[in-house]
C-alpha cells in the first residue's frame, strides 16, 4: 500500500514537472521569441501576437512548479532535502530568472514611455531562456547521479555535461513549443505574414532539437551509461521513440504548411521527452543512491496528498478545460480593441 | 527567508481579500443596478489582476527558498510540515484559473455567469491562507508526529493538520486580512476625500471596504487577546519575551515599550503595575512565567525578545487605535445615517492603510521572532535546519532578492499610481466608457492603442 502510494505521487510528481515543461514552455518559447523578435516593425507584430497569446494563462503556469515542489518535499521529504543541499546554485537562479520575467512581463504593458518598454522586454525575452535552462540542469544534474553523492561539491553537482546537455536541449525545447502555438494564434489572427514568421522560427527549432537532443544522449553515454540503457528498454524506449518519431513529424507538417495536429504533436514530443527521462529513471529518484519507496513519506501523509490530489483534479480539471476552452475561442480577450 | 516572507505577507490581505471586496462591490452593483460600483469593482479587478501576479511570483519563490535555506527542516518534518502547503498548493492552482476566468470574463460573459463565477475566488484564497497558516502552526506547536524505535517519522494526518495554534492563528490573521485590505483601499479614497473628491463614487469605494474593516475591527480585538493568552500555555517562552517578562512571578506588571537586557533588567518602558497577570488570567495572584526559567539555548535572547516584544506592543497600539476609528465610524453611521465629514477623520483613515500593513507585519515579527532559537517549536533549531551553503552566497542571494523585490515594490506602486491618475483623467473627462482592458496588465492591446 505505502510502496503503491508513493508511486502514485511519484508519478504525480513526474506529471506536474512535465506539464510544466509543456505548458510553461509555451510560455518560455514565446518569451525567447519575443526577445529574437528585433526592432523593426515586423517584430513589433511578432511581439504583438506573442502578447496576446500569452496573456490569459500565462500565471496558470507557474502552479505547475508549486506543485511538484509542495509534492516532492511532502511526498518526499529526504529527497527534497538533498537536491536542495546539492543544487542550490541552479535553483537560486532559475528563481531569480522566474521573478523578472513574470514581473516584467505585467510591468511592461504598463510602461509608458518607449526606453522603458524596450528594457522590460529585454529582461523578460532573457529572464525567459535563463529561467528554463536552470531548471532543466537541475533535472540533468539529478539524472546524472551527482545530488546526495559523498564528496561531491554543490558547484560538481550542479554543473555536468549532463546538466548542461538538459539546459540546451529546454531552451530548443522551450523554443520548438513556442513556434507552433504562435502558428496557432497567427492563423486564428489570419495574420499570414506571421504564420510564415513562426513556420521559419519553428524550422529552426525543430532542427536545433534534433541536433542538441542528439548531442545530449552523447552526454548521457558519457556521463550515465545505465540511463541510456534503460532509455533504451521497456518502457521508456516507447516515449523515447514518440520524441525521435514526432520532432521530425511535426517539422514535416509545418514545413509542408499542413496545419493540423502539429500543435498536440509538439506537446507530446516536448511530454515525452520529460517523461522518457522521468520512467527510465524509475524507481530511482536519485539515480543508484535513493529509490521511491526508500524516500516515501508516512502512510498516512501519502493518503492525504493523493485524496486532496483526487478531489481537486475532480475540480480543477473542468476549470482549466474552461479557461482553455475560453482562451482557444478567444472569448476571453478584451472587447475594447 | 525571513525579508521574503515578510514581503510576500505584504500581498496577503489584497490577494485574499480584494477578491471579496471586489465581488461584494460588484454585487452591490448588479444588485441596484449601479454602474458606477461596477465600474469601481472592475477597477479593482485590474489592481488584484498585478496583485495576484506579484503574489504568484514571490509565492513560487518562498516554496523554493525553503529548499534554499532550511533543507534539513523539510528533509527531517517535510512529511507533517508539508501537509498544509499540499492544499495550499492546489488551492493556488484554483485561484489563478479563476482569476483568470474573472479578469478576462468582463466583457465576455454574462453579468450574472461573472459574478457567480468570481465567488469561487474568496474560499479558495481562504483555503490557501488556511494551508499556510496550517503550516506555520505547525511550526509553533508541532503535533502529529511521533518518532519510532528506528528513526523514521510516523505522521498523524489530522493532528498535524489541526495543531493547537492553528485555532487561533486561523482566526487571528484571517480577520487580520480582511481588516488590512479594508482600512488599505479605503485609505486610497480618504486621500481622495482630502483632495476635494465627494461624489458617488468615492462615497462608495470609501464606505464599502472601511465598513467591512471597522466591522472587524472589535472582533480582532478579542481574537487577538484569546490568542495572547493560548500562548501562555503553548508557548510560554514566547509569551514571556513578548511582555519581556524575566522572572516567574505573581503580580506581573505590563511593560509597555521598554526594552530588556541580557542579565533581565528592564530599562526606560511604563510599568502597569499587575495587568500582565490580570490579562493572563484575570487576577493579579496570577502567576506568569518569566524568561529565566527556560534554558539559555532554548528561549529568545535578548535582542530577539526586544524585538518581540516591541513589534507586539506596535501591533496592539495599532489595533486599538483602530479600534477608536472604528467606534468614530460606527457613531456617525448610526446616528446620522451617512459617513464621517470631519477632516480629521480621513486624515486619520488614511493612515489606516499604512498603519494596518505595519499591524501584519508586526504581528509577524512577534509570532517569528518570538520563536527563536526554534524553528519548529521545541523539536528543532534553526541553526540545525539551514543549507551548508556558504554564508557568501547566501548574503549574495539575499542582496539579489532585495534589489529585485525593490525593483518589482518600485514598479508595482508607480504602476498603481500611473492606473490611478488614467482613471482619474477618464472620471475628469465624463468619459462614459468602461474601459474595455485598457491598463489590463495581461490585456494586449494597449501598446497599438496608445
Amino acid at each position: 500500500m505505502n510502496v503503491t502510494l508513493a508511486y502514485v505521487i511519484a508519478a504525480m510528481m513526474l506529471l506536474a514537472v512535465t506539464a510544466y515543461s509543456t505548458a510553461g514552455g509555451v510560455d518560455f518559447g514565446a518569451g525567447i521569441w519575443d526577445l529574437l523578435a528585433g526592432r523593426d516593425e515586423r517584430g513589433r507584430r511578432a511581439r504583438e501576437l506573442i502578447d496576446r497569446s500569452m496573456a490569459p494563462v500565462w500565471e496558470v503556469n507557474n502552479v505547475w512548479l508549486v506543485l511538484a515542489i509542495v509534492l516532492c518535499w511532502t511526498g518526499f521529504p529526504t529527497l527534497f532535502e538533498s537536491v536542495f543541499l546539492s543544487l542550490y546554485p541552479l535553483f537560486s537562479v532559475a528563481l531569480i530568472g522566474l521573478i523578472l520575467r513574470g514581473a516584467f512581463f505585467a510591468f511592461r504593458h504598463v510602461a509608458e514611455n518607449p526606453r522603458d518598454h524596450q528594457i522590460a522586454d529585454y529582461v523578460f525575452g532573457i529572464s525567459s531562456v535563463v529561467t528554463p535552462i536552470f531548471f532543466a540542469m537541475s533535472l540533468g544534474a539529478i539524472a546524472s547521479g551527482r545530488v546526495g553523492a559523498p564528496g561531491v561539491s554543490a558547484w560538481d553537482a550542479s554543473v555536468s555535461p549532463m546538466s548542461i546537455a538538459f539546459g540546451l536541449v529546454s531552451v530548443c525545447a522551450t523554443a520548438l513549443s513556442g513556434a507552433t502555438f504562435l502558428i496557432g494564434d497567427a492563423r486564428r489572427e489570419q495574420a499570414a505574414e506571421l504564420v510564415e514568421y513562426f513556420r521559419t522560427k519553428t524550422l529552426i527549432a525543430a532542427g536545433a532539437l534534433i541536433v542538441v537532443g542528439t548531442g545530449a544522449l552523447a552526454a548521457i553515454a558519457v556521463e550515465r551509461r545505465e540511463l541510456l540503457t534503460s532509455m533504451a528498454s521497456f518502457p521508456a524506449v516507447l516515449l523515447v521513440a514518440v520524441v525521435m518519431i514526432v520532432t521530425p513529424a511535426v517539422a514535416f507538417l509545418v514545413w509542408r504548411r499542413w496545419f493540423a495536429w502539429y500543435r498536440v504533436l509538439t506537446v507530446a514530443a516536448v511530454g515525452s521527452l520529460v517523461a522518457a527521462w522521468g520512467v527510465a529513471q524509475s524507481p530511482y529518484l536519485l539515480p543508484g543512491r535513493l529509490t521511491i519507496d526508500q524516500a516515501a513519506a508516512p502512510l498516512g501523509t501519502e493518503v492525504l496528498l493523493t485524496v486532496v490530489a483526487g478531489v481537486v483534479v475532480l475540480v480543477i480539471g473542468p476549470s482549466i478545460g474552461f479557461l482553455l476552452y475560453l482562451d482557444q475561442k478567444s472569448a476571453l480577450e478584451p472587447q475594447g480593441s | 527567508m525571513a525579508f521574503t516572507l515578510g514581503y510576500h505577507i505584504l500581498l496577503v490581505p489584497l490577494g485574499v481579500a480584494l477578491p471579496t471586496l471586489t465581488l461584494v462591490m460588484e454585487g452591490i452593483g448588479l444588485a441596484r443596478k449601479d454602474g458606477v460600483a461596477l465600474l469601481i469593482a472592475r477597477r479593482w479587478s485590474v489592481v488584484m489582476g498585478v496583485q495576484f501576479a506579484v503574489g504568484a511570483v514571490t509565492g513560487t519563490i518562498l516554496s523554493f527558498e525553503f529548499g534554499i535555506l532550511w533543507p534539513r527542516m523539510l528533509g527531517r518534518f517535510g512529511a507533517a510540515f508539508g501537509l498544509g502547503f499540499a492544499i495550499e498548493g492546489w488551492a493556488f492552482f484554483l485561484e489563478a484559473i479563476f482569476i483568470s476566468i474573472y479578469l478576462y470574463g468582463w466583457n465576455r460573459l454574462r453579468p450574472r455567469t461573472h459574478f457567480l463565477l468570481g465567488l469561487v475566488l474568496p474560499p479558495a484564497g481562504l483555503l490557501g491562507a488556511f494551508g499556510v497558516l496550517a503550516a506555520n502552526s505547525w511550526m509553533n506547536t508541532p503535533g502529529g508526529v511521533t518518532m519510532q524505535p528506528n528513526g523514521a517519522l510516523d505522521v498523524d494526518v489530522w493532528a498535524a493538520l489541526f495543531t493547537k495554534a492553528l485555532t487561533y492563528e486561523f482566526w487571528h490573521f484571517t480577520i487580520a486580512i480582511y481588516l488590512t485590505a479594508g482600512f488599505a483601499v479605503a485609505s486610497i479614497y480618504a486621500v481622495a476625500w482630502l483632495r476635494g473628491r465627494r461624489d458617488h463614487y468615492q462615497r462608495l469605494a470609501f464606505g464599502v471596504p472601511f465598513t467591512i474593516a471597522a466591522a472587524l475591527a472589535p472582533v480582532q480585538w478579542v481574537v487577538g487577546d484569546l490568542s495572547a493568552r493560548a500562548l501562555t500555555f503553548d508557548q510560554p517562552a514566547k509569551f514571556a519575551a513578548m511582555e519581556i517578562t524575566w522572572r516567574t512571578r505573581s503580580n506581573n506588571p505590563e511593560v509597555i515599550g521598554g526594552l530588556i537586557d541580557s542579565s533581565g533588567n528592564v530599562h526606560l518602558g511604563i510599568a502597569v503595575p499587575s495587568l500582565d497577570s490580570i490579562l493572563v488570567g484575570l487576577s493579579p495572584s496570577t502567576v506568569v512565567r518569566g524568561l529565566s526559567s527556560f534554558a539559555e539555548n532554548s528561549r529568545p535572547d535578548a535582542i530577539e525578545s526586544n524585538l518581540t516584544h516591541l513589534s507586539f506592543d506596535l501591533m496592539v497600539g495599532l489595533g486599538s487605535a483602530a479600534l477608536l476609528l472604528t467606534v468614530w465610524h460606527f457613531a456617525v453611521l448610526i446616528r446620522r445615517r451617512r459617513l464621517p465629514q470631519s477632516l480629521w477623520f480621513y486624515r486619520l483613515a488614511a493612515l489606516a492603510g499604512v498603519g494596518a500593513y505595519l499591524t501584519v507585519e508586526s504581528g509577524w515579527v512577534t509570532t517569528e521572532v518570538g520563536r527563536q532559537p526554534w524553528i519548529v517549536y521545541g523539536a528543532m533549531r534553526v541553526a540545525d535546519a539551514v543549507t551548508d551553503a556558504s554564508p557568501v552566497f547566501l548574503w549574495a542571494m539575499l542582496g539579489t532578492l532585495f534589489v529585485v523585490y525593490a525593483a518589482i515594490a518600485f514598479f508595482f506602486i508607480t504602476l498603481l499610481l500611473k492606473l490611478s491618475r488614467r482613471w482619474r483623467q477618464e472620471d475628469e473627462a465624463g468619459s462614459t466608457e468602461v474601459f474595455g482592458g485598457r491598463g489590463l496588465p495581461y490585456a494586449p492591446r494597449t501598446r497599438g492603442v496608445e
